[in-house]
């Protein structure tokens, strides 16, 4: 198709040539940064949590009276829990994955370092690594002679008395890389405090933290040897198949309540539901940028629409002249087909352009990461399509103009 | 290189059927320049638009240059407008948008024509008709007279077979519209088949043969009563 006649005539029809020109800029530009947007949302809520997700519930009950032995309370409880016909597993947790509220250390290499390394969650509470289905990738899982009593562990703290405190530790490999990159991490000292040594004992395949909502450090995370003891909040986590949850969470529950009738039921969930609590704002920020895409999208396509329209009627004249003068159908097609590819081509590159530049807005103010080059073709050649499929009405229209118009007096 | 052989035209609508053309019968020989006459509305206008392929026929015979019209698919009446015919209309029918050498080289694009051909052809016609210094000028920046010549430079351009003038002067002052016709007398002289539709009988008499319709029919002028006031008009004129 020839350019230069077409560029020769949007020449003389600046003014609406650059309006479609900067909204196709604009559409580029939003539109490269919300798809952006909506891979790094769509991403986070893709993190994998290392849990066996699909067969875990948490309940977490409150005890109006506070019980003589709270250790024993959550022994209990935890023994009548593993009756209920369908329960595979049975942990207490100080925390569940994705479950927002965490309890994190500042994980020291050196005793006598000023500065800690990196700040890591630590979960807590008997039985968790089975429980939650996460993988051991070496070493060896946490022994019940390896659990202090956490009321212990916190006197023990206080005094400085090392033997009251737990002594070794479970970490996810993805932490180990971070501490000890290229290292067998077994054996290594880890200090939560700087009286406070733990040895690693075992690494996890994976195990996402609570509060996940740097996906960079979302595997920094330890598990303690630490006892619980019933508190306000006791979270219990449950381990059944997927298809018994419903009834093991119904029958776990009366279990419970049959221990002290006087219990508070604070939480009962699947994780399916932990997960999607989590990202319910991710999913609706993505859902919202969809909606912004789409109807940018949409207007860009009625703007190219309403101007091609207008051209092809403004132009019905000259279209039958050319077509006198030997235009095909197809000729005719083909004109308002390049004339929209370059203007959207000349709206692309300016939207390039202005998306770098909100990219790097988002990047200095909202700590987003640098927009990836693939955006910008993607983006493009969405726009070249929606444009094309945009104009195709208009000119098959102007292609449906009959040559003997150029005969007819306007 | 133009016969029409009992070519009819016919408009119809729900209730009415309306001919333009009936019985149409016409022969225009190679090299000829032959003028069409008639009273408004008698069907001249389109004899030229079923002439020039810009509308087809309801029945009857078209031959244009040995090829017989009637059949041939949108494709192929658009390449023989573009290769065999040029069109001269009465408003220039120029592209606004496009300069001079923009205008000529229209058809000459859509013949895909090499850039340097384009270029010596359109220039070639643009001193043709005497305006090769306003090849970069716009329509609107010409007067009528110019914006016909370029008109006729860019009917010129592609070397058609039949050139097709549908009023060449009917928006130019008396002028003008003499340039116009020497200029078309001119290219016919040189070779050119013209057939050209006009009111005016001055000019239709400079045509080597006359055509004349009435009630889309071509009929003898001395069946035409209209034919003879104008001439006793004349007549009277001359006494």
């Amino acid at each position: 198709m020839d350019i230069l006649p077409i560029l020769s005539t949007l020449r003389r029809h600046k003014l609406t040539a650059w309006l479609l020109i900067l909204e196709i800029a604009l559409t580029c530009a939003i539109v490269c940064n919300a798809v952006f947007l909506i891979g790094q949302r769509l991403e986070r809520m893709d993190m994998p949590s290392g849990v066996a997700e699909h067969e875990l519930l948490q309940i977490q009950v409150a005890d109006m009276v506070a019980p003589a032995n709270p250790y024993a309370r959550v022994a209990e409880d935890m023994a009548v829990l593993r009756q209920v016909p369908g329960v595979i597993s049975v942990a207490s947790s100080n925390q569940v994955p994705f479950g927002s509220s965490s309890s994190n250390s500042n994980i020291r290499l050196d005793p006598a370092q000023v500065r800690w390394t990196l700040s890591a969650t630590t979960y807590f509470g008997e039985n968790l690594p089975k429980t939650l289905g996460t993988r051991l990738v070496s070493g060896r899982d946490l022994e019940s002679s390896d659990f202090v009593d956490v009321d212990v562990a916190m006197k023990a703290l206080g005094t400085g008395d090392a033997k009251h405190l737990p002594s070794v530790i479970l970490i996810t490999q993805t932490l180990a890389e971070r501490l000890w990159p290229g290292q067998n991490p077994l054996g290594h000292i880890i200090y939560l405090a700087p009286t406070v040594g733990l040895r690693v004992v075992g690494v996890l395949d994976s195990l996402v933290r609570p509060n996940a909502y740097d996906i960079s450090k979302a595997q920094y995370t330890t598990i303690v040897p630490l006892r619980m003891g019933a508190n306000k909040d006791q979270s219990y986590l449950i381990r059944c198949r997927p298809e018994d949850r419903a009834h093991v969470l119904d029958a776990a529950l009366a279990a419970l309540k049959k221990v002290d009738p006087q219990r508070v039921v604070t939480t009962r969930r699947s994780f399916d539901e932990v997960r999607r609590k989590f990202f319910q704002d991710d999913r609706a920020m993505a859902g919202m940028l969809v909606g912004v895409i789409a109807a940018l999208l949409i207007v860009t396509a009625l703007g190219i629409v309403g101007l091609a329209s207008f051209w092809v009627a403004q132009r019905r004249r000259t279209i039958g002249v050319r077509r006198a003068l030997g235009a095909t159908r197809r000729n005719i097609l083909n004109y308002f087909q390049t004339e929209n590819f370059l203007l959207a081509t000349i709206g692309i590159a300016l939207g390039m352009a202005l998306a770098y530049a909100i990219n790097l807005f988002l990047m200095l103010h909202y700590e987003l990461p640098r927009l990836p080059a693939i955006y910008f073709p993607v983006g493009a050649i969405a726009l070249w399509l929606i444009g094309q499929l945009a104009v195709l009405g208009p000119a098959l229209r102007a292609a449906a103009v009959p040559p003997v118009v150029a005969t007819r007096s306007v | 290189m133009l016969k029409m052989t009992h070519l009819s035209k016919v408009y119809r609508t729900e209730v009415v059927e309306t001919y333009a053309l009936r019985d149409f019968n016409i022969d225009v020989k190679e090299g000829e320049f032959v003028a069409v006459t008639g009273p408004s509305g008698s069907g001249k206008t389109t004899f030229l638009t079923i002439a020039g392929l810009l509308e087809t026929f309801s029945g009857g015979e078209y031959h244009l240059d040995g090829i017989e019209v009637s059949n041939l698919n949108d494709n192929a009446r658009s390449k023989i407008r573009n290769e065999k015919i040029g069109f001269i209309f009465q408003a220039f029918n120029l592209i606004p948008d496009l300069n001079v050498f923009d205008n000529i080289e229209v058809p000459l694009r859509y013949r895909g024509m090499k850039a340097a051909e384009r270029k010596q052809r359109i220039m070639d016609s643009l001193e043709r008709v005497g305006l090769a210094s306003r090849a970069k000028h716009y329509p609107a920046e010409l007067s009528g007279g110019q914006q016909q010549r370029v008109a006729i430079a860019r009917a010129l351009a592609g070397s058609p077979r039949l050139l097709l003038a549908d009023e060449p002067t009917g928006n130019l002052d008396t002028q003008m519209a003499r340039g116009v016709m020497e200029l078309l007398e001119d290219i016919h002289r040189e070779g050119a088949t013209i057939v050209m539709v006009t009111h005016d009988p001055e000019l239709a008499a400079r045509a080597q043969r006359n055509v004349h319709i009435i009630d889309g029919q071509v009929v003898e002028l001395s069946e035409d009563p209209r034919f003879h006031t104008v001439h006793a008009a004349a007549g009277d004129a001359h006494a």
